[in-house]
């Protein structure tokens, strides 16, 4: 339809624009979604190209391959069921391919290139840009020296920024080692900053220009003024990406994201998706890539957004199947599979993830995401310190990869070293504050070191962050509860929070009940048994908590002289289908040696026959 | 050794060969070449030698600031020692003809030649060369060493940062702003939610100017290249039109000052060892004077260190000193976490020596806990803070750090000793607890637990041979002696028999033997930390108030309390004591003094507190230094009145800003006890609720403060004549403080009761209470309470008849001489008048016959009475006066007295006591009539 129609125009000129800035990320971004919009089945390809042809102003080079020829090649049969499920959802429901009511998107005129002043300098230009690609920055940038065309001054600039990052890169390798911090900036900043402000006083700058500004700025530290400027960029030319992210990673809060002055463009959606993502608010993130997934219907990048949403949401299995649909789609992709192999660790699928290292190790060794994938694997077969081999290895490649020094921490932990646990842990902190992982495994670390009343901090720090955290209260909780400190009054208090949110493991039910009859406060403890055993009947689950349960309310029962119920527990008791036990003293005993060992094993073999089913599965749709 | 320092820590960056090192080196080689023909310099005279000598030697030593001064004040202080004119451009021309790695590799082979040759070889010519094991020697050879170990990438950025060094030189001294440059550096600085403070701040230090303030703000980054503290100081005129002058002739000069600012974000520090003497003394600083800091300032300042040398982890310790002294609890929480986060098992804070140890120590942990414990101290929570010191000891044992043990075991003794806690158990009731170690199967008292850490701390203390440790834990047995008396541990089996009275001479003793640290300080290695660079940082201080004249007039006292040394006078240096030893040594006297408040002895604590004031103000701080005052001003009042007491008062607010508690608490106190005095009660009560909002609402902290402000409460209302409420008040007090275990407090609110029972008539009742208040004072030698419950005790017994002016006499007669030597001007006024009193009931006694002995007494009480402004009494005085004099027919002297009676008539009348007013209305009435 027209919408769509003229999503495919503007991206496919976007795409040539940032091509030809050599801004190739944001291009690649553009490209790959030019190619993922749903087709409509009644407008012919040709139409499509030649209305991109006689729209986009200067469309000389080949136009066509990528929109004509790929529309058909992900109509195949094997797209998921997930994607299926997906689609016929779109079809029927109110996902429409058109924007939702309501909402209308102003339109923002693609902007021309600039006409270069004369052939001598497109010639220049073509130079300066095969310079630029050879990674030969400063001569690119000295070949345009003098030039005046945006174009021209927005690649000498960027040149120059990209020399400069290149040799802040050296730098830091050669005054310490690149896992050292170091404060190494940018020489170039200041006389960029000096010609891009200038540039925007008079007004002669454009968005790509202005993208570069906020940059520099970013860099610098002038952080209030590079989102004012990135939002001006964004509003003037919407589909650089790399603007977006920009923008998104000084968003720190959502009062920030709420502030922006944004213009209703459609990109403005995948921007606030992804922000919402970084912002942990999971749900309205899950929402808008569902929204979008509407008109771009067979995006990679949307798909695994929405993944990585679900796997933060705990919901594995769905994740997982768009994980896997999506290498299937894509088997060179290594982009956001560290967080699949999370999810295979997670799951402990050994082989599975032992397949994907494989895999990225084979297409892209030299990527941080491919060395966090090997970490995890060998993380998962226990050999932590090949782990945190692989994890340094990540670390160097992008020092500011939040999750591989959460994970590196939690490896060191492992190990028993905790000073370089913490400092792993600090590390991850320093990037992010609001990282509750990191906050929680120093609470861990210090727990580790029986220092409980001192971990409590940081476990309050990491629930202040994720206050909807069950595991975090239920660890507080602990730490109040263990024998040093022995606060039961406030280990019941935040017991009492993890049983109200989510608390999938049920130990709050549980430990409440306990520690409530510990303190004598029987009718409460009688409450919190009760419900615990409501529970456990619901999930339909087993075990020594059961036991202890139904002995407790019995015993309650009796107590309180109510014959009928006490007679009932009893009897449930003896209905219960444990080992065989028969008297109260055995029943005792049998508390403390539960069977769960035996289960715990029974369900790993389950787990590795299912990741040999799906390996199985994966190999064969490869063969096909 | 000094400028190496950081070599011997497994090659830490932070000794690095930077081009001040290079121009030092340069001097350094003029200075040991100078006789050599070969060289252009000549030196004018011997003395301007030496004194490029000491300047050099100050250089590599002084820790003024963390960063390496530019050559621009390299350049001024070379003028500042004066006839080296030419050495400057000579410095100059050389440091520009090093264009190239390889003229750097020359330059520092010849530096080579510097260096004396190891013994041994022949000396062939006469030659001043330098010791290689000489300070300066070891500065030439670690200089030489690094730059050998450069490799070339290191020889470029050396080359790189030289330019730039020399063109910093070229910029104009008052660094032009470029505007948009700066407009940057301002919007982020506009962004921090702490620059409004900020500005706020520099507003309060008087500049009203809005855009004076704006241009002081865009130099807080340039701050960073000297000493804060100093620019601070210096921020007022001078600066600001330094600014105003760069932008007026800004615009030439904008590239230089770029590179000037590349320069600055390479960041040329100085040498670990300095910086850690710079980071050392901002500690001390903080301590004694926190409020000289302004927070997000200082915090700035050690945000810039933090990202400069990010392996110093000592910048984050300041960090939470700075938030801590300026009761900012959530950061200087997270401070705290942080430092430990990153520096347990690498840097202790006991740790001797200076270097950390290099194997690789899982511990030091504990020691976060302690200082968690002492955070949650001084944030006034208790119950946090003995968990987290519990804690810390179980750590310690577990790593069996025992300096760690015995420092947390005097901090457990100082919280239990200054937080009210009633009943121990449940809070150190843990497997772990400390209590039941003694063996003893009854629970233990606070008060015997508290006595029972302080003598296993002060053992472990003299184990370890911590010396410090060891005088702070006498102090603390000294404060515990003074307060409780010993009762036996044992509750059982054969009591040895024991008098239940504190014993001053342990005090004394326990002083006595504090004061040791002074003696004994050398040897517990405290020696070698204490060589800090702080001489070398005052000598170049005053080096360059000499150099600049404008700075010398702004270089007014400081902080309020350091020792002025005069400006240019190589031999002013500071103490050679180490300023913890002095903070234990004056405390010792500051206890001194208050023991002897309690014994009751004006005099002494008058000279103590003097002492303290004059010879421990250098290390004290801030708050113990007003402590000394208000003892003073106190004395002051009791002894000359208000008057002087408030002018006194209003100096001592102007040397102590106003924030200080302990000043703003002398100043209620002086309100409230004139304003009773002059029967002005509605204005006592005020300040009395004023009193009570001071003191924290938990449990258990503020305890002196709360019992003081019930104290006054119960005195307000007693004045105004309020009998069974102030009854209440007060025996409600003594219920706290019978909890709470403050028996000296007791003998204070019981003798109280039986004033208010006097007043109100019930003189029986009265008798037994100011019995208890008397025994409560002989346990605890309080003697001049004694002798203030004494003649109370006299009172009473006249009250209760004619019959007993013969004991109530001899009561008083026992009680004078210490009245007489040490009581203020109310008690020995209420003394004469109870001798009047004595004198006058006692049959025996005619008052035509001896008129002068009623008449003196009461008429030096009167004197004594109307300094005080206390005007009830004084009016009581005038009465009994009058009446003597009526008896005795002097009709003039009774004029006299009637018409200054007047006057205190009116003030009486307005404010209460009726009774008197009466009397002296009908005296007046016959008079008349008469």
């Amino acid at each position: 339809m027209s919408s769509k129609e003229s999503y495919r125009v503007e991206l496919r000129s976007a795409a040539r624009q940032l091509s030809d800035r050599c801004l190739y990320s944001a291009a690649k971004w553009a490209a790959e979604l030019l190619v993922d919009i749903e087709p409509d089945a009644h407008a012919p390809a040709s139409s499509v190209s030649a209305s991109a042809s006689s729209s986009a102003a200067s469309a000389l080079a080949t136009p066509s391959t990528s929109s004509a020829a790929r529309p058909l090649s992900h109509l195949h049969p094997d797209a998921s069921a997930y994607r299926r499920r997906l689609r016929s959802a779109a079809a029927s429901g109110d996902i429409a391919a058109t924007p939702p009511a309501g909402v209308s998107y102003i339109s923002t005129p693609v902007p021309d290139d600039d006409g270069l002043n004369s052939d001598g300098g497109n010639d220049r230009y073509l130079l300066a840009k095969s310079y630029f690609d050879c990674h030969e920055y400063r001569r690119a940038a000295h070949v345009l020296r003098g030039q005046t065309g945006k174009k021209a001054g927005f690649l000498r600039c960027y040149a120059l920024y990209l020399a400069g990052e290149k040799r802040k890169e050296e730098e830091m390798i050669e005054l310490e080692g690149s896992l050292g911090k170091s404060d190494v900036v940018n020489s170039e900043l200041i006389s960029l900053e000096r010609e891009l402000s200038s540039l925007r006083r008079i007004g002669s700058i454009d968005s790509f220009g202005l993208y570069l500004y906020g940059l520099v700025l970013k860099d610098k530290g002038c952080e209030s003024l590079a989102v004012t400027v990135f939002v001006e960029s964004v509003n003037s030319f919407p589909w650089n990406w790399s603007a977006w992210l920009e923008l998104q990673s000084l968003c720190t809060n959502t009062d920030t994201l709420n502030k922006l002055n944004l213009k209703n463009h459609w990109m403005k959606d995948f921007f606030l998706a992804s922000a919402y993502q970084e912002l942990k608010m999971h749900e309205e993130a899950l929402k808008r890539h569902e929204c979008l997934l509407g008109v771009f219907r067979s995006s990679d990048y949307i798909q695994s957004q929405i993944a990585t949403a679900l796997y933060s949401l705990r919901q594995l299995d769905e994740a997982e199947v768009i994980f896997e649909d999506l290498l299937r789609n894509d088997p060179y992709r290594v982009e956001s599979m560290d967080i699949y192999s999370n999810l295979l660790y997670a799951k402990e699928c050994f082989s599975a993830l032992s397949f994907l290292a494989h895999r990225v190790f084979l297409t892209d060794k030299y990527r941080p995401e491919s060395c966090c994938i090997i970490a995890n694997y060998y993380s998962l077969k226990g050999q932590h310190e090949k782990s945190v081999l692989y994890f340094r290895r990540a670390l160097k490649l992008n020092r500011k990869y939040l999750s591989a020094w959460t994970l590196m921490g939690h490896e060191y932990v492992e190990m028993k070293n905790t000073p370089a646990a913490i400092e792993a842990y600090r590390r991850a902190i320093e990037i992010n504050p609001r990282d509750y992982r990191a906050w929680y495994g120093l609470g861990q670390t210090y727990e580790v070191m029986n220092m409980p009343f001192y971990a409590l901090y940081y476990f309050r720090k990491s629930s202040y962050l994720q206050p909807n955290d069950s595991r975090l209260w239920i660890a507080m909780a602990q730490c109040y509860e263990s024998a040093p400190l022995q606060m039961l009054e406030e280990a019941i208090k935040c017991y009492t929070r993890a049983a109200n949110s989510i608390d999938s493991e049920g130990i709050a039910l549980h430990r409440l009940a306990k520690l409530h009859s510990v303190l004598g406060h029987s009718e409460q403890a009688a409450f919190f048994y009760k419900k615990d055993l409501e529970r456990m009947e619901a999930e339909g689950r087993q075990g020594p908590n059961m036991v202890e349960a139904m002995l407790y309310l019995a015993r309650y029962y009796k107590s309180e002289k109510k014959f009928e119920e006490a007679e009932f527990y009893c009897t449930r008791l003896l209905d219960y289908t444990g080992p065989v036990f028969t008297s109260q003293a055995s029943e005792s005993h049998l508390v403390t040696s539960c069977p769960l060992p035996v289960k715990g094993v029974a369900k790993a073999s389950e787990i590795s026959l299912l990741a040999y089913v799906k390996l199985r599965a994966m190999g064969s749709a490869q063969e096909e | 050794m000094a400028g190496g320092g950081s070599l011997k820590e497994g090659g830490s960056p932070v000794f690095d060969i930077t081009p001040h090192k290079i121009a030092v080196c340069h001097l350094v080689q003029v200075f040991a070449l100078h006789t050599q023909p070969d060289m252009p310099f000549v030196f004018q005279s011997v003395s301007h030698h030496h004194r490029l000598g000491l300047f050099l030697f100050s250089l590599t030593r002084s820790c003024e600031g963390f960063l390496e001064p530019s050559l621009e004040e390299l350049l001024n202080q070379l003028k500042a020692l004066g006839g080296l004119a030419m050495l400057s451009e000579h410095l100059i021309s050389n440091l520009l003809v090093l264009s190239s790695p390889d003229d750097l590799f020359n330059f520092f082979d010849k530096l080579r030649g510097v260096l004396a040759a190891p013994e041994g070889s022949s000396m062939e010519e006469e030659q001043a060369l330098l010791d290689p094991n000489s300070h300066l020697g070891i500065f030439i050879r670690c200089c030489i060493l690094t730059f050998n170990m450069l490799p070339f990438e290191g020889v470029c950025h050396l080359l790189t940062n030289l330019v730039a060094y020399c063109n910093s030189n070229d910029s104009t001294y008052e660094m032009a702003e470029d505007d948009d440059f700066n407009g940057s550096e301002f919007h982020e600085l506009l962004e921090d939610p702490e620059v409004d403070c900020e500005s706020a701040e520099l507003e309060e230090y008087g500049l009203q100017n809005d855009t004076q303030a704006a241009e002081n703000l865009t130099h807080i980054p340039s701050k960073f290249l000297s000493s804060f503290l100093e620019d601070n100081q210096a921020s007022d005129s001078p600066r600001i039109k330094h600014g105003d002058d760069g932008s007026q002739s800004g615009g030439l000069v904008p590239l230089l000052n770029n590179n000037f600012r590349t320069d600055d974000n390479l960041g040329v520090l100085r040498s670990r060892w300095q910086i850690e003497g710079y980071l050392n003394m901002q500690a001390d600083l903080l301590e004694k004077d926190a409020i000289s800091f302004p927070l997000y300032s200082f915090s700035a300042t050690l945000r810039q260190l933090q990202k400069l040398a990010p392996e110093l982890h000592r910048v984050r310790y300041l960090q939470y000193l700075n938030a801590l002294y300026h009761n900012d609890y959530l950061s200087a929480l997270d401070e705290l976490h942080c430092y430990f986060d990153y520096s347990a098992g690498m840097e202790g804070l006991f740790s001797r020596s200076p270097s950390p140890s290099s194997e690789f120590e899982v511990g030091r942990y504990e020691t976060a806990l302690l200082c968690l414990g002492t955070l949650q101290c001084h944030f006034g929570h208790p119950k946090k803070a003995l968990e987290a010191l519990t804690e810390a000891v179980r750590i310690s044992q577990q790593n069996s750090d025992d300096s760690c043990l015995a420092y947390t075991l005097a901090a457990i003794c100082k919280l239990l000793s200054e937080i009210g806690i009633s009943n121990m158990t449940g809070i150190i009731g843990s497997p772990y607890s400390l209590g039941t170690t003694t063996g003893l199967g009854t629970p233990l008292s606070t008060q015997q637990q508290l006595l029972v850490l302080l003598k296993r701390s002060l053992e472990r203390a003299d184990h370890l041979k911590h010396t410090n440790l060891l005088a702070f834990n006498h102090l603390a047995l000294a404060k515990f002696d003074l307060k409780h008396v010993k009762k036996p541990l044992l509750s059982f089996g054969p009591k040895a028999s024991m008098k239940l009275r504190t014993c001053p001479t342990s005090v004394c003793r326990e002083l006595r033997l504090s004061s040791h640290v002074l003696s004994e300080f050398g040897t517990d290695g405290l020696l070698q930390l204490n060589d800090t660079g702080s001489f070398s940082t005052s000598w170049l201080k005053n080096l360059s108030a000499v150099g600049n004249p404008w700075l010398k007039k702004l270089q007014k006292p400081r902080s309020l309390s350091v020792n002025d040394y005069d400006t240019f006078q190589f031999y002013a240096q500071p103490s050679p004591i180490p300023g913890s030893v002095l903070q234990l040594a004056g405390a010792s006297y500051l206890l001194r003094a208050t023991s002897w408040e309690h014994y009751g002895s004006a005099p002494l604590v008058r000279m103590n507190a003097l002492v303290y004031a004059t010879c421990f103000a250098d290390a004290a701080s801030s708050s113990e230094l007003s402590l000394a005052y208000v003892k003073l001003i106190q004395h002051l009042s009791v002894f000359k009145g208000y008057t002087e007491a408030f002018n006194a008062l209003k100096l001592a607010e102007e040397k102590f800003s106003v924030s200080s508690t302990h000043i703003r608490l002398l100043k209620l106190q002086l309100l409230h006890a004139r304003s009773l005095h002059r029967g002005n009660i509605q204005e006592a009560q005020q300040v009395c609720d004023q009193f009570g909002v001071l003191a924290s609402s938990v449990t258990g902290v503020d305890m002196e403060l709360k019992t003081e402000a019930s104290l006054r409460h119960a005195r307000t209302l007693l004045a105004a004549n309020q009998f069974s409420q102030a009854a209440a008040v007060a025996s409600n007090l003594f219920c706290t403080c019978y909890k709470f275990n403050m028996q000296v407090e007791n003998a204070t609110v019981l003798l109280l009761l039986a004033e208010i029972h006097k007043k109100s008539g019930d003189a029986v009742l009265g008798l037994s209470y100011v019995l208890a208040s008397l025994s409560f004072c002989k346990t605890f030698n309080l003697d001049l309470l004694e002798a203030s419950a004494t003649v109370t005790l006299a009172e009473l017994w006249l009250s209760l008849g004619s019959s007993h002016a013969k004991k109530a006499s001899s009561l008083i007669y026992q009680a004078l001489p210490v009245i007489l030597g040490h009581g203020g001007l109310e008690l020995r006024a209420r003394a004469n008048i109870a001798v009047a009193k004595c004198l006058l009931a006692d049959p025996s006694y005619l008052v035509s016959e001896d008129p002068d002995a009623v008449l003196d007494p009461l008429s030096q009480a009167s004197e004594e009475l109307q300094i005080l402004e206390y005007h009830e009494m004084a009016a009581e005085a005038f009465y009994l006066m009058a009446i003597i004099f009526n008896s005795l027919g002097r009709q003039m002297d009774r004029g006299l007295i009637i018409s200054s009676d007047t006057e205190l008539f009116s003030t009486v009348s307005t404010h209460g006591n009726f009774h008197l007013a009466c009397h002296t209305m009908s005296f007046q009435l016959v008079y008349t009539s008469v």
